[in-house]
């Protein structure tokens, strides 16, 4: 594999060629190597828990839909790390933290307890009315069920009298039957490319949950609900059932159509289809979607709707948009005689309305087609086709006033759930109009709708460019806005047009704010795309002239749809973008990850000279990262009282740049059979060292330089100038600058008074190997500085196609699985910053200097770095 | 070139078979195990690097399976394995001295990654000694 176990053995050998040496020498070689390596993997684990820390934090404060198996599956992550890091730091240590673990082990079961609370708030009931159901319990009854209870009750509509089987009924059933384990075996694992295997795993499983018995407290309770809805209703003795699944979303997705419905199921089926729908969970599509799509299997729980089954006269579907092109203003209604089922399907002709959005009552089109026959419910069970008499045939299934009628509710529930809706409705014989589902409309899915010779509105503008792809169709006007730093992020105004050359999924977080979006490079497949179109945010990409052409400030209209970008706002066409609600914020699932987040999130420990800068004093996961973080630099480069393998391993390098560096060699990054206390850079071999000392040493420093000779353990170039920096605060560490290097490796962490900075590549065989980093750790200095110098970093990085993420005083930086000439060029950046921004502290007093040292690093930088590459 | 040497603990016959085999196929040393008995008599014949392990296995379960081999042969590292996400598992599985606690399903790739820092993990302690 990957010639691993090759790699690291030979990263750990016994060097026997160098018999010269002293075994002493080797010995501490090898011990400097196990520590080093178990420092790298406090390092990555270290930033892996931030990320997750990170996403967790802008989940709850951004508006995507999660589930609790998200918070969960995020904290059982966080806790396993925290292990690896406490361990790897006591390895580095010879176990001189015992106590870490006790203090992980006080935090860890107070999240634990927060996620269990939440499973039990979920709810115990195995059935529920459908009058006591909102939005707020899609946990509970699933999104679909969850909306329809939303259109009852908050909106007031009218929908089919009736109950869910919840959540708690499908873990029920599955527990009585220890089905879930038998299940998990079975779907892991499965490929999406393995058909074969893929029919009969799903046959199986089918089969499986059709044949387990139904927990009788279940049945009762269904029978039991079924019954009442019976005395209630007052009319009609069957049901239609539907599947509502849970954790269906959670992502950009539709899972349209994957699982069973059951229409006109009369008592003596009811336990029966309902054991359909639930094993419609594994049916082929369902699973090779989820398995294509990244859905964990256990997320998706199926709750079930039974509702009155509805006598339908006439029936259909209606989008409160045009999900093919947002440009067209209109409400899209698809009408059959009998049940609305096949205009879902597609199985018959149908009619089609479209009406104004504007005004309902203008009808922009309308196509009567010629029914032959409809869906109506069996006299026994199920559905049955009946023939449609001829005077019947060619009407239209809804008159003038019902489509109004229907268009007028379809704008009530897009403005209600603050998204375009795809709705399903129908007419009972007596008039009336039942809504009997309403969820998101996915504006991606692009089916040609056979409209698009409606034209409302002509735009007479000055175009500015055309072209590019609709990642998300639509159009908006707004002031347009460049980003093309995380700065220009801050200051984005709500209501702009947001212009970036590249789509990095870190400008998504301004699509709560952008009315739009234009990039000149990317395409749809991207992530921020998705997310563009999960925040039906028009959005053109791949313009290629996009910055060119567009500065900021100017008004602009972008017609994604259309690819086209004009000057101005082009009032007769532009959508009336939906409010945007989020629905989550509020519910269960959202206080349940605010409040784990209350023992992960916050930083207590920032200065590592205070005195509750100890295992105590950590009191979230935050503190004990920053703890670890601190104390495995303390012991790998700080050494106290064993000031022993650094100091026989390390070499100084003998070179004319004012500061000391010492380079300890892991293997091939030197010559062989070097000797000696010194080092020269012609006995250098490490290909990213090198490339790094051209960036270090490109631009001379021109700061003062308090060159130091006395010796290893003296306080080396810099720490007399942070002291003045901040006065009143010792630095606890001498300044150095370690090399660590193999052939292709090399990593280097200099610390300057209170910060310290590591810059670590790797340039292997293997493209998807390489990787460049960049870790900043500002210290704890002066808040407004650190945080000015952290911004400045950022904000070069970022020009430097850098992946770069700021968490507490933690700057992290990367840049992987790209050519080693592109990593080349990138690593000389990071050299020339660990070199020149030192200094930068002292000179940032106010945030328009940041912009001016910017300018001046970038033009520096220019001189030396190759960006075409 | 040295293969590293896994022993794979589930007892669900596909799953293990399948997973056995495209290790295999990516150059893994793989011996396959349907129980936690099995393994720990294959633990006592037979030099492994790595143990991969699924949490929840009738009879002796993952984690007694874990606690077993790392009696027996304490320098073996083990990754568990677990259809369910659980900071309580996750946390006695550490403690016992897991090298990791992985969440199903898990790319293969990804198994790869954490099945070689286990196994420089091992390689390092040994350098130790």
């Amino acid at each position: 594999m990957f010639g691993l176990k090759r790699f690291f053995k030979k990263l750990l050998k016994d060097d026997t060629k160098k018999v010269e040496q002293k075994v002493t020498v080797e010995a501490l070689r090898n011990t400097f190597t196990n520590r080093y390596l178990n420092f790298k993997t406090l390092l990555s684990t270290n930033n892996k828990v931030l990320e997750l820390i990170t996403d967790m934090e802008e989940t709850f404060s951004g508006s995507r839909t999660f589930g609790m198996s998200f918070i969960r599956a995020n904290c059982t992550a966080i806790s396993v790390n925290m292990y690896k890091i406490i361990s790897c730091l006591n390895e580095i240590a010879d176990n001189k933290y015992k106590e870490l673990p006790l203090i992980l082990e006080g935090i860890l079961p107070k999240i634990d307890r927060e996620l269990q609370q939440k499973k039990l708030e979920t709810g115990s009931e195995l059935v529920l009315p459908l009058e006591s159901i909102d939005k707020t319990m899609a946990d509970h009854v699933g999104a679909k069920m969850a909306n329809l209870g939303e259109v009852k009750n908050a909106v007031g509509l009218s929908v089919p009298e009736g109950f869910v089987i919840t959540s708690a009924a499908h873990e029920r059933f599955m527990k009585y039957g220890n089905l879930q384990d038998e299940i998990n075996r079975r779907i892991q694992f499965l490929e999406p490319a393995d058909i074969a295997r893929l029919h009969e795993t799903s046959f199986y499983i089918q089969n499986l949950i059709a044949a387990a018995p139904c927990p009788p407290e279940l049945e009762d309770a269904i029978l039991n609900a079924y019954n009442d809805l019976m005395e209630k209703a007052g009319h009609g003795f069957h049901v239609s059932m539907r599947s509502s699944a849970l954790g269906e979303d959670t992502r950009d997705a539709s899972f349209a159509g994957q699982y069973r419905s059951v229409l006109n199921v009369s008592r003596e089926n009811l336990i029966l289809s309902y054991k359909e729908i639930l094993a419609s969970k594994y049916s082929v599509p369902a699973v090779s979607y989820r398995l294509n799509k990244g859905f964990r299997d256990e997320d998706i729980i199926m709750c079930v709707g039974c509702m009155t089954m509805v006598d339908a006269k006439a029936g259909g579907v209606m989008y409160s948009a045009d999900p093919g092109n947002i440009r067209h203003e209109c409400i899209i209604i698809n009408a059959v005689w009998g049940l609305g089922k096949s205009v879902v399907d597609g199985s018959m002709a149908q009619d089609l309305f479209v009406l104004s959005k504007k005004n309902p009552k203008i009808i922009l089109k309308k196509e009567i087609s010629a029914k032959k026959q409809q869906l109506v419910s069996g006299a026994l069970e199920g559905t049955r086709l009946a023939n449609i008499t001829e005077e019947q045939a060619s009407k239209s299934a809804i008159t003038y006033e019902q489509a109004v009628l229907l268009g007028e509710l379809a704008l009530c529930l897009e403005k209600h759930f603050g998204a375009p809706q795809d709705i399903e409705w129908a007419f009972e014989p007596d008039g009336s109009v039942l809504i009997l589902q309403s969820r998101p409309l996915m504006v991606s899915d692009k089916k040609p709708t056979g409209i698009n010779d409606i034209s409302e509105s002509k735009v007479d503008l000055p175009v500015i460019l055309t072209g590019g792809v609709t990642a998300s169709p639509g159009a908006a006007s707004g002031p347009a806005f460049v980003v093309e730093t995380t700065v220009d992020m801050l200051q984005f105004p709500p209501g702009a047009v947001l212009v970036a050359r590249n789509p990095l999924p870190k400008w998504a977080a301004l699509l709560n704010s952008a009315v739009a979006v234009i990039t000149d490079k990317g395409g749809v497949t991207g992530h921020m795309a998705a997310v563009a179109r999960e925040f039906k945010v028009p959005a053109l990409l791949g313009t290629s002239t996009a910055t060119e052409h567009i500065r900021n400030g100017d008004l602009v209209t972008v017609d994604a749809t259309g690819c086209a970008v004009y000057a101005g706002k082009a009032e007769s066409f532009l959508e009336k973008e939906a409010e945007k609600t989020s629905l989550m914020k509020g519910s269960p699932v959202h206080n349940t990850l605010g409040n784990v987040l209350k023992y992960i999130a916050p930083l207590n420990l920032a200065d590592p000279d205070a005195s509750d800068f100890t295992p105590e004093g950590c009191r979230t996961i935050h503190d004990i990262i920053r703890f670890a973080h601190e104390m495995s630099l303390h012991e790998l480069f700080g050494f106290k009282k064993d000031a022993s393998s650094l100091e026989h391993l390390a070499r100084r390098l003998v070179i004319n740049v004012p500061m000391q560096w010492w380079v300890v060699d892991l293997g091939g990054g030197c010559r062989e059979g070097m000797q000696g206390d010194t080092i020269g850079l012609e006995d250098i071999t490490s290909v990213p060292m090198l490339i790094l000392w051209e960036g270090i040493t490109a631009v001379p420093w021109k700061g003062p330089p308090p060159i130091d000779t006395k010796g290893f353990f003296s306080v080396m170039y810099g720490a007399t100038m942070d002291r003045n920096l901040v006065p009143g605060i010792r630095s606890r560490y001498a300044d150095r600058n370690y090399l660590v290097i193999s052939e292709n490796f090399c990593h280097l962490s200099s610390r300057f008074g209170f910060h310290f900075s590591t810059v670590e590549a790797f340039f292997g065989e293997k493209v998807a190997e390489n990787y460049i980093c960049f870790n900043f750790n500002g210290g704890a200095a002066d808040d407004v500085r650190r945080a000015r110098r952290t911004e400045l970093i950022k904000l070069i990085l970022e020009k430097f196609d850098f992946w770069v993420q700021i968490k507490g005083d933690t700057l992290f930086a990367r840049l992987e699985r790209q050519e080693v000439p592109f990593l080349k060029e990138r690593l000389k950046v990071l050299g020339h910053l660990v070199m020149h921004t030192r200094q930068l502290d002292m000179v940032l007093s106010n945030s328009e200097r940041v912009n001016k040292y910017v300018e001046k690093i970038l033009k520096e930088v220019s001189s030396f770095v190759d960006v075409s590459q | 070139m040295e293969e590293i040497r896994m022993l794979l603990v589930d007892d669900e016959d596909d799953f293990r078979t399948t997973l056995a085999n495209r290790l295999k196929l990516r150059k893994i040393d793989i011996m396959d195990a349907g129980s936690g008995n099995e393994a720990i008599e294959l633990i006592r014949q037979k030099p492994f690097d790595v143990a991969v392990i699924d949490v929840k296995m009738p009879g002796i379960d993952g984690i007694e399976t874990l606690k077993q081999i790392k009696q027996i042969k304490p320098a073996i590292e083990i990754i568990m394995l677990t259809g369910h996400a659980s900071i309580e598992s996750g946390m006695e599985a550490m403690k016992l001295g897991a090298y990791d606690y992985v969440m199903k399903p898990c790319d293969i790739d990804e198994l790869l990654v954490k099945t070689g820092e286990a196994y420089q993990h091992k390689l390092l302690k040994e350098k130790e000694k």
